[in-house]
């Protein structure tokens, strides 16, 4: 993806994007916060369409959406984060997972993998910030998970297969 | 003087009226502003306590006015940044200087057709010259063609229109304030003028660090006093000079945008611009007898004519040298042709060196039309252009 930055004195900046599947935007962020949207126009590359404005909360909410924040895509069930050698990942319990029904106590989660389960997010979007032992684990849910990258290798074979 | 709040008052609620109204229309709120001040003027009737003719007060007014000035152009010198104006790159400032000279030739020509003496011509230029930053980038906005190639050109020429301006008032200020009757004496104080903004920028670099540790303050209120401060104590001490205080108010926005705290700055200015930058405007306009503007009509007409053509050419010239087409070079011409601000500044140092008010006069019928037709012509020059194109063609194919 190719990204260029320009000045507009008087009114912001503009970002141009070429995406690899050859498609442009054109972002403007406005001295006052608003965001733009444009795209080129194919018949006339001198015109550029605005496909929509955001006041400033808006678009830091799609800006979540559009980097999965809100809602995972399957592909990335298991995205993660690193920072340095912890890994924070994300990721989702099948139904067919032999933990369904157990809870993290039971499991010894901690000493049989190493890896800690830092927050829950139920099918029902509900958060469980630091999950205690008693909490059980149901299907559907995103677990968010730190440690190592092989602690948290453990910990996905560990939910799902059992040891 | 027991109504005095209640008159000022009465002003800021004539001023919103008519902001409110003007935005309704879409049009730009500065020729507004103007209008109604000139309506209200010493002239308007008056029906026991609620006296529109701004008597008690016009002497608040004015100074409240006066700010304005001040801090229109300490914000322009805020935002400005030689820096930023050297990376927009070459063309803009080929184009800039391009746009400069012809628009100042224009003011020239006008100056020389009606006869005025130099000092008259000499603001008829900077008021022909300054192309409105507020209207050109307000408009932009609402047309959406903020992500257009051309836009970046746009912007990048008016900010070099606006280091023109910032020469020009200096030099003015010199010329026209001074009260220096002979070349020598002329030559004198716009030296000065220009050997002290050249050292205040070089002195106030060197004491960045230490402005930057003397503004390191948390508390907004200490904040606000400290830079209101630097700005009346400089503006103030540049009239002394012989440096309208107008410049000087530039000279310490400029310095201070360099300073990391620039941002917190602008921010903290932005509502005192607005306030006194609208009772500016309203104050010229109380200064103007609506009865005399008759007599300025054909040469704002002549003007706005020169105007439209000489931004046309340097529009088209400017297109070439960035690289834009034919079209998005029309546009560049037409989007620069609004004129507001800095010409209303220009003639407001012509009345305050006592220049012959057909000046002001023309100046206001100028803005009036400028600032109602130039985004008119803005929003329409891609049917302008079609047109053109047609016309040209069809002389083409009778040859």
């Amino acid at each position: 993806m190719n990204i260029g930055e320009t000045d507009l004195p008087g009114i912001g900046r503009k970002f141009e994007v070429s995406a690899r599947s050859g498609d442009q935007m054109v972002i403007i962020i406005h001295d006052d916060g608003r965001r733009e949207l444009y795209r080129k126009n194919p018949d006339d590359p001198d015109e550029s369409i605005s496909i929509a404005t955001f006041d400033d909360d808006e678009a830091r909410h799609l800006a979540g959406i559009i980097g999965g924040m809100t809602y995972k895509p399957k592909a990335l069930e298991t995205i993660e984060v690193a920072l340095d050698d912890l890994v924070i990942e994300w990721f989702k319990l099948e139904s067919d997972a032999r933990c369904i029904g157990n809870t993290i106590g039971n499991l010894k989660v901690r000493e049989m993998t190493g890896a800690t389960i830092i927050a829950v997010i139920d099918k029902g979007h509900q958060k469980h910030l630091i999950p205690g032992p008693d909490f059980p684990l149901v299907a559907g849910s995103t677990l968010i998970a730190a440690g190592e990258r092989a602690q948290l290798k453990m910990l996905k074979m560990y939910l799902r297969k059992g040891l | 003087m027991d109504t005095l709040i209640f008159e000022v008052g009465l002003a800021i609620a004539l001023i919103a009226v008519v902001g409110v109204f003007s935005t309704k229309l879409r049009f730009s709120v500065i020729p507004f502003y103007i209008l109604v001040g000139m309506v209200v003027g010493p002239h308007a009737p008056h029906f026991g306590i609620i006296d529109l003719r701004f008597i008690e007060s016009s002497v608040f007014i004015d100074f409240m006015g006066r700010l304005g000035v001040l801090f229109l152009l300490f914000y322009l010198g805020l935002e400005f940044s030689v820096g930023r104006l050297i990376k927009s790159g070459k063309s803009i400032v080929i184009g800039g200087s391009f746009y400069v000279a012809i628009n100042f030739v224009s003011g020239l020509l006008l100056g020389w057709m009606m006869g005025f003496p130099l000092k008259e011509t000499m603001v008829i230029c900077g008021i022909m010259t300054s192309s409105s930053t507020a209207i050109v980038a307000k408009v932009l906005v609402d047309l959406k063609r903020t992500a257009n190639p051309e836009t970046e050109v746009i912007m990048g020429m008016i900010m070099f229109d606006d280091l023109f301006i910032a020469v020009h008032i200096s030099l003015l200020s010199g010329l026209v304030l001074s009260g220096a009757t002979s070349w020598t004496g002329v030559l004198f104080t716009s030296l000065t003028a220009l050997v002290f903004i050249l050292l205040f920028i070089v002195v106030g670099r060197r004491l960045m660090p230490w402005i930057d540790k003397a503004l390191n303050v948390r508390s907004t209120e200490l904040f606000l006093l400290l830079v209101i401060a630097s700005l009346f104590l400089v503006s103030g001490f540049s009239e002394t000079l012989h440096v309208a205080e107008a410049i000087g108010a530039l000279l310490i926005g400029l310095v201070l945008a360099e300073s990391v705290h620039a941002k917190r700055i602008e921010q903290l200015v932005l509502p005192f611009r607005d306030l006194f930058g609208a009772m500016f405007f309203f104050s010229f306009g109380l200064t103007i007898d609506p009865t005399s503007l008759g007599g300025a009509v054909w040469v704002a007409v002549v003007g706005v004519l020169l105007t439209i053509v000489a931004n046309l050419l340097s529009g088209v010239f400017a297109g070439r040298a960035s690289g834009v087409s034919a079209k998005s070079s029309v546009n560049i011409g037409f989007t620069l042709v609004s004129r507001g601000e800095f010409s209303i500044i220009m003639a407001n140092i012509g009345k305050e060196g006592n220049l012959m008010p057909a000046v002001q006069s023309f100046a206001v019928l100028y803005v009036l039309i400028l600032a109602v037709i130039g985004p008119l012509l803005t929003k329409e020059s891609k049917t302008i252009y079609g047109l053109f194109q047609k016309v040209t063609g069809r002389v083409q194919a009778r040859e």
